[in-house]
């Protein structure tokens, strides 16, 4: 089994495909750190409503198509709304009462959750399209982790394009490096903070409805994806896009092969990468700005 | 900075008092449930030593909690060990545990503290969730409790455990008060208002903020011995993220940096939490809105209420220096 290139081919995909997941789901999370200085612990959770929205809307439509468009959406608005109504009023009373009320939300939402549909895993199929396998040096891999992997090096270019040769992207950037610099000079910050939280919540979604037909669909799934997304944010250095992809690659390749490795120390051995950047170099990978 | 003041004194023992009543006076489900707020008192006051004294807040604080429930219950119901020992035992092992992990993070603060602590707790968690030994999902039963019999007191009346409890939680107050009133409570203090200026005046920020984990994760641990006496089980729930943020709901609605107020809090909170149990399943639900309410209505929580109105009522006493400003800087 060692030797066996098709094995190993098939590992790596599966680790390449457990990333991109990571990675959309924490390249919201250190964008909105690296503008806004908090961190939306309720990320999760709107991963969870993402995946629990597409269960939904695939079985009102019958078409997981239908479920992948909107799903996002549907995030979108929650955590526009949350935006509105609980994160922007504690602007004044600092980063941490906005973290609390984010982890308070994951208590809210988990219930609200189990109340809506039940404390029980729910599944989607993928779509027939993607339903098939494909061989990979001799062994069968299922196309629709093919496609996730392309689905999330897509959504890694066009940030990529965004922040690097759009206006848009620029004030970002702009925000990021200095945020009240940026408002000065004339920068609608408030409104780019809005629309980077509505679009971090939508990628959270879109990593959800993804998820859904390869894992299952059930309350927790939030919080249990939080913590690796966490550790791939601290690793990776909060608000840079290139943190989050370095980390999110890291983390994916270590606890997949660590997984085949050496099964009784992988989910360890992620913690202990955690711990080891947190002595050598607090600031994580690839920070977009010196913290504190 | 802490100072044993009358509202503090006054709180602080009208809730012994209360709960020393309580314990010989209420039916049998009472008695469990002031064993219970006891303990969380306990955890919820070595959470605010750390959290609102020394300015790091964290959000893996059951794991403490569950490690020391985890030794004690291994060291008594796998090797035998006198209950006693295995409690000393259990603190020891914690506050090596909140050593390292303080040495670790030494240099990571505010969001990060939190992310990095979050982490660490659900390690812990999984670890003793996956581990096939120590029972896995299933936890371990048969726990037993502390032996007192020598000095005729039997604790296995649910009565006599309640209020050795209450006991423990007002010894636990009074070790944190003069812990607080200390040199190096001070010092801790002065480390959460301005951490570079303590560093700048020659404080030895590691070994400072090290000795804060390992205290508060020691107590931690001494409350998870104390709940495993309690339940007379452990199991991996001692570690849920669900746990540390009822610890942290407890702190911050009793009011941070108070160490009253926290156990004022866990009165209330876990009383209340017993009572929408019993209509409905979805307490976590209202747990997360207490947080909420208690993060959005600002102020320093129940602690503060309680300061405000007795300051209203008694303006022969110079107010104290309103310190709002100069706190909590580089949550970055």
């Amino acid at each position: 089994m060692f030797l066996d290139i098709g094995f190993w081919g098939v590992q790596l995909l599966n680790a390449l495909q457990f990333s991109m997941l990571l990675f959309l789901l924490s390249v919201g999370l250190t964008v909105i750190f690296g503008l806004m200085n908090f961190v939306n612990l309720a990320h999760g959770s709107l991963y969870a409503l993402g995946a629990f929205a597409g269960w939904t809307l695939a079985h009102a439509s019958g078409s997981y198509w239908v479920a992948l468009a909107f799903a996002p959406l549907v995030t979108a608005v929650v955590g526009g709304l949350l935006y509105v109504t609980l994160i922007d009023r504690l602007r004044s009373a600092g980063p941490m009462n906005q973290v609390l009320v984010t982890f308070g939300l994951i208590f809210v939402l988990l219930d609200v959750f189990r109340f809506a549909w039940g404390d029980f895993a729910l599944g989607i199929d993928a779509p027939s399209l993607l339903a098939g396998t494909i061989s990979v040096g001799g062994e069968a891999y299922p196309v629709y982790r093919l496609f996730i992997i392309a689905l999330g090096l897509f959504v890694m270019a066009a940030l990529w394009l965004v922040l690097e040769r759009t206006n848009v992207g620029a004030m970002i950037r702009a925000g990021v490096d200095n945020g009240d610099m940026a408002a000065c000079l004339g920068m609608n910050v408030e409104g780019v903070f809005f629309v980077v939280f509505c679009v971090g919540c939508a990628l959270a979604g879109l990593a959800g409805v993804v998820a859904a037909p390869i894992l299952s669909v059930y309350p927790g799934m939030g919080i249990e994806f939080l913590i690796p997304t966490l550790i791939v944010v601290v690793i990776g250095g909060l608000g840079s896009l290139r943190g989050a992809i370095a980390g999110a690659l890291l983390v994916g390749m270590l606890q997949t092969f660590g997984k085949v490795i050496a099964p009784h120390l992988a989910s360890m051995m992620v913690y202990v990468l955690l711990a080891g950047v947190l002595i050598l170099r607090p600031q994580g990978l690839f920070p977009a700005k010196s913290a504190g | 900075m802490f100072r044993q003041d009358r509202v503090r004194s006054t709180l602080a023992l009208a809730l012994l008092v209360a709960g020393a009543v309580y314990a010989y006076s209420a039916s049998y489900f009472g008695k469990e449930l002031l064993a219970e707020i006891a303990v969380f008192a306990i955890l919820a006051m070595s959470l605010d030593f750390l959290a609102g004294f020394a300015g790091l807040v964290t959000l893996g604080h059951a794991a403490f909690y569950g490690a020391g429930a985890y030794v004690y219950a291994v060291l008594t119901v796998n090797h035998g060990v006198a209950a006693g020992f295995a409690m000393l035992a259990a603190a020891a092992v914690c506050a090596i545990a909140g050593w390292l992990i303080g040495a670790v993070t030494y240099r990571v603060r505010g969001i990060f503290l939190i992310m990095a602590t979050l982490a660490f707790g659900q390690m812990s968690y999984v670890y003793i969730f996956e581990n096939r030994a120590l029972g896995g999902d299933d936890g371990m039963s048969g726990v037993p409790r502390l032996d007192l019999s020598a000095i005729g007191i039997d604790l296995s009346n649910s009565a006599n455990f309640a209020f050795t409890l209450v006991l423990i939680a007002g010894l636990t107050y009074v070790l944190f008060a003069w812990l607080l009133s200390s040199g190096f409570g001070q010092a801790l203090v002065g480390m959460q208002r301005n951490e570079q200026r303590m560093r700048a005046l020659g404080l030895p920020v590691l070994r400072y903020k090290a000795a804060a984990f390992a205290i508060a994760g020691a107590i931690a641990g001494m409350a998870g011995t104390l709940g495993a006496q309690h339940n007379m089980f452990v199991s991996p729930d001692y570690l849920h993220w669900t746990t540390s943020g009822l610890v942290l709901v407890l702190v911050i609605l009793g009011g941070l940096e108070s160490l009253a107020g926290p156990a004022l809090g866990a009165a209330v909170v876990i009383a209340l939490k017993h009572e929408i149990s019993t209509y409905t399943v979805h307490w976590a639900f209202f747990i997360g809105v207490f947080l909420i309410v208690a993060v959005l209505a600002g102020g320093r929580g129940l602690y503060g209420l309680i300061d405000g109105v007795v300051r209203r009522f008694s303006r022969s006493k110079s107010p104290e220096p309103h310190d709002g400003d100069d706190r909590r800087q580089g949550d970055a």
